[in-house]
């Protein structure tokens, strides 16, 4: 909310420095996210060449159909001559004039010079031009005031504007009174009577007259007043209103609307006002929609309304969607003369689901959906209809104060020494009950009595407890728990993800994040209201994001390229999805080169892996491999040019397969037996069944067997091949001989030959 | 030979004389060789009086002209090292190092800070009830989170979870208090990606219940974890705030790094930088879980591992973060 502090200033004495203010205020009520100055500069004077002053004479400029010629009194005894563009003002107007060397908000410097042969000494204001609105129709005409007087005494040529983000607990602080109230009970301050500026009626005698108001659903609108004004003019609002509404980041529409507009801004209660002889029958009625019902509301669009939209209507049909917008053939126009206030108190839930449904926020929505303290539709309405009648004239000719029983302020029992022990730093009760008091609290005995506007906050003893939070927030000390209980140990799945990042870490790939929305891919788990086509569903894999982020790494350049990522996908599952995490590589290099990686985690890891062919899609066909935890393979060329390797794998298996804490084998006491073999072998026989066939026939004597050498030429014939093996023999309780060797290496060769019809090669 | 002390003299001075091996190699053939006079004499010794003489001298002299050649050996070895000089500003072989992403560092450092406390880490789902998202974490049925224009909603009772916070339910619903626990995963918020929002991120989020937790527990861990996260010159305050699930509600501040306080860009000139939300857990989410709020008190509070991220390396744009992008990641 834009809090402009010459408004503030009408409800509460500012006299602290803004910047302490704006400090106190964000740590204790609401964050202040900012001060912003407006207008006018106000150094070296540059303000004092600011000044009111009145038309003493305007012809047509002599050589300029489109000029006006005047001359204006500023109370200097002789009128200046001063040239100006516009004509919606004459003789006798009283005018904002800015005096040669003057610096208006935009940078420019006035001077003294001639436009078309006459003397112009000076410029006569429009609104845009002192930074008070964006209106630049026609030159500000002022209520009568003494020629000479500074500017700024009659309208705020300088502001500065508090940017507060109120949380939505507060819906008593979307008001510039309520910013006031708080301030007051911040610095102990008397809070000024809030309608002292606005109307020169401050005793309003109610009319005789009644509007005929029904309310059919008291839930959704426990009060509704309409209040009929008669014979007003529409028209635009005077410049202090429309200064006002400007700082406060409305547009000024027309005096009877910017007066709801400026109302609600002011105590926080939003208003509407119909056109009166619009409604049929001459009637409200706050009911809930009908089915097929429609509306068109004031931006223009067609609205078709659901059975639980909260509506205001007249005789037979719709005309505002209550608490969020009103209709346009209700519309305030200019022809509008017998106007229907409306201040009302609509229930929260109701008016937040109307909104979400029909995709519609208005200043007025924002506020109810907060919740409204139904007791400030009374001194809402009051203020409009002074308001009203002082900018429009007309006359007041009926009032409706249709409600159900208004809601008493709540009682709550409080301990204050509750708040202690919460809090953390003792607060005598005497001085809880002061804080409390400045607040709108009253303390009877054991309880608290809440004030209406804080009804909807404060309704628990621990509500209470955060009021007294609020002002001892910077005495709290820094402790930390007794420690009891407390073991801080990452578990087993936390550190080995620890470790399988550093493996590959130490093995060359670069950790990336990338979204775990993907487009999507036929999966399960689809947003229906996707922000983008990018990221629609969860993803069930990895390697294609990777693949992506390889892609633009491409682009852009870069060498020996290695990603990794560690993160969750998103199984089809039950009523929620499975949720697996995986690691996931994509890097430069081929089938070999990406199983080493795979195989160096399982070796982290401590687990044995096998390997076996498969299809993937993402995968070359002939080269991609299923272990335990996942796929390896080389990248199919169609997503990546060049020699690709990727794998993904599930942490939760490869986990599993984690033989940690290692047992210790004695390998040093008895001395292995190295011997390195060939065979030769068919084309299509499997490197890793060989191994397993030899692991098998020699048993757990045989402690090590690798593929060291594939060899294909002349010497093993067509359609074979030579695979060499390097062994090493060792038994745990005795030294081996060269008989045990021969033993071993005999049944190895009897078995692949069995097997495989392999041939050892000699 | 009549006089083999002389020899013995004359040889163990030449010994002494070569200056390099090739030299000493002369001296041994000479003295020691075997047509030197010594060998010669020794293959004609016949009575053991000689041969002992002759021996000795053998041996002394072999033992010279050993020591003699190793400390040669060594002075030559150094000789030709030293002209075996390069240019040791050369690079290095290029060997394999990757990097641990940002985030990933983050976690970590939050991860240790907690385990230093005593607190246990946590990773829970990413698709939750609307129960555990809002319902029970006492979100009021007009927050605006629960609007699907702020929120991934998959239906009526699905959602990718908006904060990290449905894990203090979790563990509550597990384990009876004491509970300290953080946990820390990705969130989701229906942003338009910008340089300052993502819609997907990551949270931490810790939870304390124990007998009397105060706000002042809070402030010190949050100090501590800060202190972790950004050095021990670190400063919190506390500033008033709204969350569904805590009561009092509070947002840490810690004092910017930048400019120490003084008022930055990075701070907004005010000194202190937003880190994310806390209070004292509310009697409701309590209830909400089954335990009594007379009995047991707690904490929690809940700060963005990218935020910090961007705050520790003073990192810009946040999608700097999300693009896997080579020329970021290596930087790490």
């Amino acid at each position: 909310m834009r809090v402009p502090v010459s408004w503030l200033r009408e409800y509460v004495d500012v006299e602290m420095p803004l910047d302490e203010l704006a400090t106190r205020l964000s740590v204790a009520s609401a964050e202040v996210e900012g001060i912003e100055r407006r207008g006018v500069a106000d150094d070296g004077g540059n303000l004092g060449l600011f000044r009111v002053g009145r038309v003493v004479e305007a012809i047509k400029h002599p050589n300029a159909d489109r000029l006006q010629l005047t001359k204006v009194d500023l109370g200097e005894g002789e009128p200046r001559s001063i040239v100006c563009g516009a004509w919606n003002f004459g003789v006798g107007a009283t005018v904002g004039v800015a005096l040669p060397g003057a610096v208006l908000p935009n940078g420019l410097t006035l001077e003294r010079r001639k436009v078309r042969d006459e003397i112009s000494d000076g410029m006569i204001l429009a609104e845009d031009e002192v930074g008070l609105g964006s209106d630049h129709s026609g030159i500000m005409v002022l209520p009568e005031t003494e020629p000479g007087t500074p500017l700024g005494d009659v309208i705020p040529l300088v502001d500065e504007v508090l940017l507060v983000e109120a949380t939505g607990n507060r819906p008593d602080l979307q008001s510039i009174s309520g910013i006031a109230r708080e301030v007051a009970a911040l610095y102990d301050l008397p809070p000024k009577q809030f309608l002292n500026r606005t109307s020169s009626r401050t005793m309003l005698q109610p009319p005789a007259g009644h509007v005929r108001i029904d309310i059919e659903d008291y839930e959704g609108c426990p009060r509704y007043i309409g209040r009929r004004f008669e014979g007003v003019a529409i028209g635009p609002s005077p410049v202090w209103l429309r200064a006002r509404l400007n700082a406060a980041g409305m547009r000024p529409i027309s005096n009877v609307v910017d007066v709801t507009n400026y109302v609600m801004l002011a105590l926080g209660s939003p208003l509407h006002a119909f056109d009166a002889t619009t409604l049929h029958e001459d009637r409200i009625v706050v009911r809930r929609a009908r089915p097929g019902e429609k509306i068109r509301t004031l931006d223009g669009t067609d609205r078709e309304l659901a059975a639980d939209d909260l509506l205001i209507a007249d005789a037979d049909r719709a005309i505002a969607l209550a608490g969020i917008m009103g209709g346009e053939e209700t519309e305030i126009g200019e022809e509008t003369a017998t106007v229907l206030l409306e201040a009302a108190n609509f229930d929260p839930f109701t008016i937040f689901r109307s909104s979400e449904r029909h995709r519609l926020r208005s200043e007025a929505s924002s506020r109810w959906e907060k919740g409204v303290d139904p007791h400030a539709a009374l001194a809402a309405a009051d203020m409009a209809t002074g308001l009203i009648l002082d900018l429009a004239g007309g006359e007041w000719t009926a009032d409706t104060d249709a409600h159900d029983k208004l809601p008493e302020r709540a009682a709550i029992a409080y301990r204050p020494e509750r708040a202690d022990a919460v809090i953390g730093v003792a607060t005598e009760p005497k001085e809880q009950y002061a804080l409390l008091e400045r607040l709108g609290f009253e303390h009877k005995k054991s309880d608290v009595i809440v004030p209406t506007w804080r009804a909807r906050d404060v309704t628990r003893e621990i509500d209470v407890v955060e009021e007294i939070a609020r002002f001892r927030l910077e005495d709290v000390p820094f402790t930390l728990p007794a420690r009891r209980e407390m073991i801080g140990l990452l578990t087993r799945e936390q550190q080995l993800r620890r470790r399988v990042e550093d493996t590959l870490v130490g093995l060359g790939f670069a950790e990336t994040y990338t979204p775990s929305l993907a487009p999507d891919d036929d999966t399960t788990w689809k947003l229906p209201e996707p922000i983008s086509v990018e990221l629609t569903a969860l993803r069930t894999s990895i390697v294609p994001s990777l693949v992506e982020a390889a892609r633009r790494n491409v682009d852009a350049g870069a060498r020996s390229i290695a990603l990794f990522e560690i993160a969750r996908v998103y199984l089809k599952g039950g009523d929620l999805p499975d949720e697996h995490i995986h690691v996931a590589g994509v890097t430069q290099g081929g089938f070999l080169h990406v199983k080493g990686v795979v195989e160096t985690i399982y070796a982290a890891l401590k687990a044995e892996p096998s390997f076996e062919r498969v299809e993937d899609a993402l995968l070359h066909p002939g080269k991609s491999a299923r272990t335990q935890a996942g796929i390896v393979g080389e990248l199919h060329p169609r997503l990546l040019e060049g020699e690709w390797g990727a794998f993904e794998l599930d942490l939760g298996e490869l986990f599993a397969l984690s033989s940690e804490p290692v047992v210790y084998e004695d390998f040093v006491t008895y001395p292995a037996i190295r011997q390195d073999l060939a065979f030769s072998v068919p084309e299509q026989v499997a490197a890793g069944d060989l191994v397993a066939a030899a692991r098998e026939a020699a048993g757990s004597e045989l402690r090590e067997i690798r593929v060291f050498d594939v060899y294909r030429g002349e010497q093993v014939g067509d359609g074979r091949k030579s695979v060499a093996l390097a062994l090493a023999y060792q038994a745990p309780d005795r030294t081996l001989s060269e008989e045990d060797a021969t033993r071993l290496r005999d049944r190895i060769t009897a078995e692949l030959g069995r097997r495989f019809g392999a041939e050892l090669r000699t | 030979m009549a006089d083999w002390g002389q020899h013995e003299q004359e040889a163990a001075r030449a010994i002494a004389g070569a200056s390099t091996t090739g030299e000493l190699e002369d001296v041994r053939v000479r003295f020691l060789g075997r047509k030197s006079e010594l060998a010669l004499a020794l293959r004609e010794v016949r009575d053991r009086e000689s041969g002992m003489l002759l021996n000795g001298i053998r041996q002394r002299l072999e033992a010279a002209l050993g020591e003699r050649e190793a400390s040669l050996a060594g002075e030559e070895l150094d000789r030709r090292l030293r002209e075996e000089v390069i240019d040791v500003t050369l690079p290095g072989e290029e060997l394999p190092i990757g990097h641990l992403h940002p985030i990933t560092q983050v976690r970590r450092a939050v991860e240790d800070a907690f385990l230093g406390l005593g607190w246990e880490v946590r990773d829970d789902r990413e698709v939750e009830f609307v129960e555990y998202n809002f319902d029970k974490l006492a979100f009021a049925p007009t927050h605006s989170a629960r609007s699907p224009r702020d929120t991934f909603f998959f239906d009526e009772t699905r959602v990718l979870r908006t904060e990290t916070s449905p894990s203090q339910i979790h563990i509550m619903e597990e384990k009876p208090p004491p509970i300290y626990m953080v946990s820390i995963g990705r969130v989701y918020r229906r942003d338009a990606i910008t340089a300052t929002r993502y819609p997907i991120f990551h949270q931490f989020e810790g939870l304390a219940v124990d007998k009397g937790l105060t706000l002042a527990d809070l402030k010190g861990t949050l100090l501590h974890v800060m202190r972790a996260l950004y050095g021990p010159e670190r400063r919190v305050r506390f500033r008033t705030h709204f969350f569904p699930f805590t009561e009092p509600s509070i947002e840490p501040d810690v004092s910017c790094g930048i400019c120490g306080g003084a008022g930055c860009r990075t701070c907004k000139f005010s000194g202190w930088i937003e880190m994310g939300g806390a209070g004292m857990v509310d009697p409701q989410v309590f209830e909400n879980v089954g335990l009594d709020p007379e009995e047991w008190g707690g904490f929690a509070f809940g700060c963005g591992l990218e935020r910090t991220a961007q705050l520790r390396h003073d990192i810009p744009d946040i999608r700097a973060l999300w693009e896997g992008d080579l020329r970021v990641l290596r930087q790490f």
